[in-house]
């Protein structure tokens, strides 16, 4: 079910009859009894095929305009060179070449883009767990004075928008001789407030007396950490990290200032510089699409990969209830 | 401060420990410890059933607020000064200049261009993408096969690299009739338009990709808050007789309606600090048709003549606005809670655990922190 290939998913009309997840069939009058198309043909039946309709007419309209960015970039991307001069409507492709996706490997240096946004990325989501898992692991169970407002100030930084911070955090990149590095696109991500908060919401979850049971083995305090509060966090651990990895994976702000020679443009900056100086004439968009598709997969493939897994550290959080 | 903490933390370590663990341990049934002391009017939260004091608790804590404090906090309040002097990113001095930053603003065509273009960003983008993301939350609950590829499909948008999909939306609506837009109005007999290089559709073109990947987030959220609706609701409802619209109307969209305010507050703060699109859409233009006040902020401050103290005056009244609209919404967020527990008769705790300002705390943050933030 985590394949990317099935644009067109079954609409409902089929399927809606049948018993959801939200309204078991258990407990509901005969007369509503699920998955027998008898009951359509009475009085309610018109206003239920109706229901239906309209509710297949919703959502193929939502899944069509969902892809067809995504359609139309793998279209372009796979297909001749196409310039303004040489667009075209057409969804079917001329030809169908790689060709477009060597090109943007070479002209916008992808390649070391890609690398960098990776690595950036990972160093980030390492800092952050090291910082937030502690810090959450206090504010979830180890009580001191004062900390009810420490957590609200830690909250309270979720509240300023990164383009304030960022001027300040220029300077004092560049003070700390790390401007134009890739020390310098990392640090200022080094932990998050949002991870923090999550992963405290879920290690309150932790049963009372399996941290009495730890404390009581004598287990100490990075023990504890590592052998107990850390498994037990996995789902969540997962969850913040996949957040983690998409959000600074395609930060866009923050490396436009701070990267200010090539060498080290993270993914969206390479190919955002790629269209506005193309290296001959007017931008390719088949090379852009490309290059669009490209430093689109890491993303795509995180989260298809842990799809599954994010609903349930979510539900973990809290959400379900 | 930290030094305060880390006295108190140990005060905690040697006075409550034990009455603590008394506490927890009379709460899981077992026998008190010999000192007996009475913990049960502490709440949970506050018994350190960890065991960790002293020091341990400054050095569990210290990285992260540490760089909360040098990357988030300190910025703001830096930022906060620096509103009052005439700092530019260039020049080595600078002078306090009071409040003549922020009166500047109030007479600057410009920023009061770029304020009037977000505020209808915000109602091109936000109010589609709430009726569309419930439309399509609400379609996809009955659907069982096929259900998991069609979430994914409706998931994708949020997953998506935004500054990729605005170089592929760049040239969907590019101004050749061949383009992908143009030809489709043409088949609709209208006339090729310069889509993003016209003043009248630039906005309209920026929030529509604003818009698509804004309506995808809303969906993730609603369907967390639909699957949240306890299934004895619905078999209450339909022993009453309350059914297909009747139930939208009466027990459905109530019981939402705490997500839909935290959506609504949420995604209008969200896209208060536009910029991506717009720079690599349109850098603003033309003639500031598209400017929003982020990308005003990045232009004052990062280009030209790199006034930092001007730009950061109008992040202050950013953040005032934002704040603002933070309390309004946590305001209107406890009553609708309030309104949702009381149809929510059959005692499922819906809506019960509602903090107030986690709607605010969800800012900037993942789906998760706005599912979390939703409750």
């Amino acid at each position: 079910m985590t394949q990317p290939s099935a644009p067109q998913p079954s609409v409902p009309q089929s399927s809606a009859p049948q018993p959801s997840v939200t309204e078991p069939s258990v407990g509901q009058p005969a007369g509503r009894e699920a998955g027998a198309p008898a009951p359509r043909a009475g009085r309610r039946g018109r206003g239920r095929l109706a229901g239906l309709a309209g509710r297949a007419v919703v959502l193929a309209l939502g899944v069509f305009f969902a892809l067809l960015p995504f359609v139309w970039m793998a279209r372009t991307a796979f297909g001749p060179s196409q310039s303004a001069l040489s667009l075209t409507a057409n969804p079917i492709p001329e030809s169908v070449s790689f060709h477009a996706f060597q090109r943007a490997f070479e002209e916008a240096h992808l390649g070391r883009a890609l690398v960098t946004g990776i690595v950036v990325s990972l160093a980030i989501l390492v800092l952050q767990l090291l910082t937030a898992i502690p810090a959450a692991y206090v504010f979830a169970w180890v009580p001191f004075r004062g900390r009810a407002a420490v957590f609200g100030l830690v909250l309270a930084t979720l509240l300023v928008p990164s383009q304030v911070t960022a001027i300040p955090n220029y300077v004092t990149i560049s003070a700390l001789g790390f401007a134009n590095t890739r020390v310098g696109l990392v640090l200022p991500f080094m932990t998050s407030a949002a991870s923090i908060f999550l992963l405290r919401q879920y290690m309150t979850t932790i049963p009372v007396s399996v941290l009495e049971a730890a404390r009581m083995d004598g287990l100490g305090l990075l023990r504890t950490l590592r052998t107990i509060v850390v498994p037990l966090s996995m789902p969540a651990i997962a969850t913040v990290s996949v957040f983690s990895f998409l959000l600074s994976f395609n930060e866009y702000l923050w490396p436009l200032l701070e990267a200010r020679s090539p060498e080290i443009h993270t993914p969206p900056l390479a190919l955002v510089t790629m269209m506005n100086s193309p290296s001959m004439g007017l931008p390719d968009f088949a090379v852009l699409s490309a290059g669009a598709l490209i430093i689109s997969l890491p993303s795509l493939v995180v989260f298809l990969v842990a799809q599954r897994r994010l609903t349930a550290g979510l539900t973990g959080t809290g959400v379900g209830g | 401060m930290r030094a305060k903490m880390r006295k108190r933390g140990e005060r905690g370590d040697r006075g409550d420990e034990r009455a603590v663990s008394a506490g927890a341990s009379e709460r899981s049934g077992r026998p008190r410890y010999e000192d007996g002391r009475a913990a049960s009017a502490a709440p949970k939260r506050t018994r350190n059933i960890a065991g960790v004091g002293g020091w341990r608790v400054g050095a569990l804590l210290f990285p992260a607020l540490l760089g909360l404090t040098v990357f988030v906090l300190g910025p703001a309040l830096v930022s906060a000064f620096t509103a009052g002097t005439d700092k530019t990113l260039t020049g080595p001095s600078f002078q306090w200049v009071g409040t003549a930053n922020l009166r500047e603003a109030f007479h600057d065509p410009d920023f009061g261009k770029s304020v009037v273009n977000t505020l209808l960003y915000c109602v091109l983008t936000v109010v589609p993408a709430v009726v569309v993301g419930l439309a399509l939350a609400l379609a996809t609950q009955k659907v069982v096969r096929g259900r998991g590829a069609l979430r994914l499909a409706l998931f994708l948008p949020v997953s998506a690299n935004l500054v990729a999909i605005a170089v592929v939306f760049a040239y969907m609506f590019d101004p050749s009739p061949k383009g992908l837009v143009n030809t489709f109005i043409g088949w609709l007999g209208a006339q090729p338009r310069n889509w993003l290089g016209d003043e009248s559709t630039s906005l309209p073109v920026v929030a529509l990709v604003g818009g698509w990947r804004l309506t995808s987030f809303v969906f993730v959220v609603y369907l967390a808050g639909l699957t949240a609706i306890p299934a004895s609701v619905y078999e209450a409802a339909d022993v009453d007789g309350i059914r297909g619209f009747a139930r939208l109307r009466h027990v459905t969209l109530p019981l939402l309606a705490p997500t839909t305010i935290f959506l609504a507050v949420f995604t209008t703060i969200l896209t208060l600090q536009t910029f991506e699109t717009v720079a690599v859409l349109t850098d603003g233009g033309p003639f500031r048709s598209s400017a929003t006040i982020v990308y005003y902020i990045f232009e004052v401050g990062f280009t030209g003549s790199f006034r930092i103290g001007y730009a950061s005056a109008l992040a202050l009244l950013l953040i005032l606005g934002i704040v603002l609209i933070g309390i309004v919404g946590s305001v209107l967020g406890r009553r609708a809670r309030e309104r949702a527990a009381r149809i929510d008769e059959t005692g499922a705790g819906l809506g019960a655990d509602g903090d107030p300002g986690l709607a605010l705390a969800g800012v900037g943050a993942g789906p998760g922190i706005a599912a979390e933030a939703a409750r």
